[in-house]
């Protein structure tokens, strides 16, 4: 069974007066419980992938099927649900809201879903508790280290018990140390069933990966 | 919801401002609401404080405009309480007048009236004047002071003072029945009053029956509008007008007045209006990168606008809360001074509330809160998610 299917992707977008050529057929097919590492220089249109996976970005041309569900034929309001309840994302700035606790911010997916306030409480403290975050529940985000914010960030994608989490160079902003644990947390993820797609330069996150994507210039130019 | 309420709170200073703001033109708004039709209210209040609905007054003239009066006021007064619609009617004479304060004379103004029948005064302390009490006096408070006398004292008031020989027409000794507040005197007005009689006997009004005006009551459940008419037919060679006429001859004279507080008003709300749109523009501006963010982990555009409309609402309902107790302590200051003027009766108020005006200034508000937040909230539906992130990262 086939969770993320892209075929044959292009991408072109303007920038500064010229088109720029994102992604030049791209092919790419993830399973159910799949760990992909998607790495590359700068400019090679990793993000770019990404965003198309996730139902944020529409390709130029080609398809991405999530679950049997082509992404292009869904609208605007189809592709927004398909992302609270599908797909969990990670960026690399984290993107909490400052002024909610960390609580708060797990639950916002949920509450954006329909899930009862006390199911929302419930399941946003056992997420918090499963990244190690128990004793921060109360916080808020602006109360929280990177490491702790992004280990938020993951508890918030995993809220709408999403089919994969992609992530967009998760410890990017982060130290080494601090970077691990999060390599940790995504090596237990994967291992608890949970399919993973992420982007990074970090060699020990692609090297931890199942499978290895290398991009270059908007192609894949070998996996591993 | 929550978050849209509590990102007021990132920054203190900023949000404090723009609240400062919206509180300043709300106030303004507020005023102008009171002030539009403040001063028309109150003054029909006024006249219809006593439950006289009708003023008689000389042809062409309207009570307290000119010094005419009206000749003959007892057959006068007969035809107007033919109508069977009619309860009572008080004629009223004023005049100026003097009393003897020790060797020297005190101004005053004197009215004469029918207690039985009267729409100028309000007792306050003491005793009321009886109809036939020929003896007896009413003062204000300020002529009570300028005359240095308080109830039960006798006090001399003259008329037609010859200004030449400082000797007097008339004089009369009155013993003070009570204190009373004169309805249409300004602020710190020394006035008197007596039976009709005796104030006519001062002016020197008693041959030909003079009074000033006469206020009209109808019987409760008849038209005061179609008494009005029968008793213009009745007494074809005086003036007659309801308080409802009256108060629209006054609303003629403010037409400027209100238009200006229209304007003002409108001006008001159209600040607000960019003070709280340019102040979520730029708020939205900055959280671009959050927006597409929450876009991206599925948050939907309704969501996204229904946060930023809430966040304007209550930048507009706590400035215009702030803008209310603001507005309403300018109105109290504000009328202080200007029923001071001259001339104008102390009961007059220029910031009159009413609820529906209040209502309507409270709606205005909300729906610019609305208005305000309409374009930023569109600015937040609208953002690029894929792009936004993009340059996010860059």
């Amino acid at each position: 069974m086939t969770l993320l299917r892209a075929r044959d992707l292009y991408t072109d977008y303007p920038l500064d007066g010229e088109v720029v050529h994102a992604l030049r057929g791209v092919s790419l097919e993830i399973g159910p419980g799949d760990y992909v590492a998607i790495a590359g220089p700068s400019g090679s249109g990793k993000s770019t992938l990404l965003h198309l996976l996730g139902g944020i970005d529409t390709p130029t041309a080609g398809s991405v099927e999530l679950l049997g569900t082509p992404l292009e034929r869904l609208s605007d309001r189809e592709l927004t649900r398909l992302r609270l309840t599908k797909i969990g994302f990670v960026f690399q700035r984290f993107h909490l809201l400052p002024v909610l606790t960390a609580a708060e911010n797990v639950e916002l997916p949920m509450a954006e879903a329909g899930v009862p306030a006390r199911e929302r409480r419930e399941r946003a403290r056992d997420l918090l508790a499963y990244v190690g975050l128990a004793h921060r529940i109360r916080h808020r985000a602006t109360q929280l280290s990177g490491g702790e914010m992004q280990r938020v960030a993951i508890a918030r994608a995993l809220a709408n018990r999403p089919a994969v989490i992609l992530a967009d160079e998760p410890t990017g902003e982060l130290d080494a140390a601090t970077g691990r644990e999060i390599l940790e947390l995504f090596r237990r993820l994967n291992a608890d069933g949970m399919a993973l797609v992420v982007v990074t330069h970090d060699e020990h996150l692609a090297a931890q990966a199942r499978r290895r994507i290398h991009m270059l210039d908007g192609r894949i130019s070998g996996t591993g | 919801m929550l978050a849209a309420l509590r990102n007021l709170r990132r920054h203190p200073m900023r949000t404090g401002l723009a609240l400062a703001g919206v509180a300043v033109t709300a106030a303004m708004l507020l005023d102008m609401v009171l002030l539009s039709r403040g001063i028309e209210r109150s003054f029909e209040r006024l006249l219809l404080g006593r439950g006289y609905q009708i003023r008689v007054s000389p042809k062409g003239t309207l009570p307290f405009d000119t010094e005419a009066t009206l000749a003959g006021a007892a057959a006068l007064r007969r035809t107007l309480e033919a109508d069977p619609a009619v309860e009572a009617v008080g004629p009223f004479l004023g005049t100026s007048l003097h009393a003897r304060r020790g060797d020297s004379l005190v101004t005053l103004f004197g009215y004469g009236i029918d207690p039985a029948a009267q729409a100028l005064y309000q007792p306050e302390q003491g005793t009321d004047l009886e109809p036939g009490d020929t003896l007896g006096v009413l003062l204000s408070r300020p002529a009570a002071q300028a005359i240095g006398a308080t109830i039960g004292d006798t006090v001399t008031l003259v008329g037609r003072l010859d200004p030449q020989t400082a000797s007097a027409a008339v004089e009369r000794r009155l013993v003070v029945r009570g204190l009373v507040r004169w309805l249409y005197d300004y602020r710190g007005q020394p006035s008197v009053g007596t039976v009709l009689p005796v104030m006519q006997d001062l002016a020197w009004q008693r041959a030909e029956d003079r009074v000033s005006a006469m206020v009209v009551r109808v019987r409760e459940g008849a038209d005061p509008e179609a008494v009005v008419e029968r008793l213009r037919a009745a007494a074809p060679r005086v003036e007659v007008n309801s308080v409802a006429e009256l108060v629209a001859h006054f609303r003629q004279r403010l037409v400027y007045f209100r238009q200006l507080s229209y304007i003002l008003g409108t001006i008001s709300l159209g600040v607000t209006v960019l003070l709280v749109a340019t102040l979520m523009t730029i708020t939205v501006n900055e959280r671009l990168g959050e927006i597409a963010t929450l876009r991206a982990i599925g948050i939907g555009r309704g969501s996204l606008v229904r946060g930023v409309l809430a966040e304007s609402l209550a930048l507009t309902v706590a400035g215009g809360t702030l803008g209310a107790g603001l507005g309403w302590a300018t109105a109290e200051y504000l009328d202080r001074i200007l029923t001071r003027f001259p001339g104008l009766p102390a009961a007059i108020s220029f910031f009159v509330p009413e609820p529906r005006s209040l209502a309507l200034a409270g709606a205005t508000l909300l729906l610019t809160g609305v208005l305000a937040g309409a374009y930023p909230a569109l600015l937040a539906a609208r953002a690029p998610i894929a792009a936004t992130l993009r340059a996010e990262a860059t």
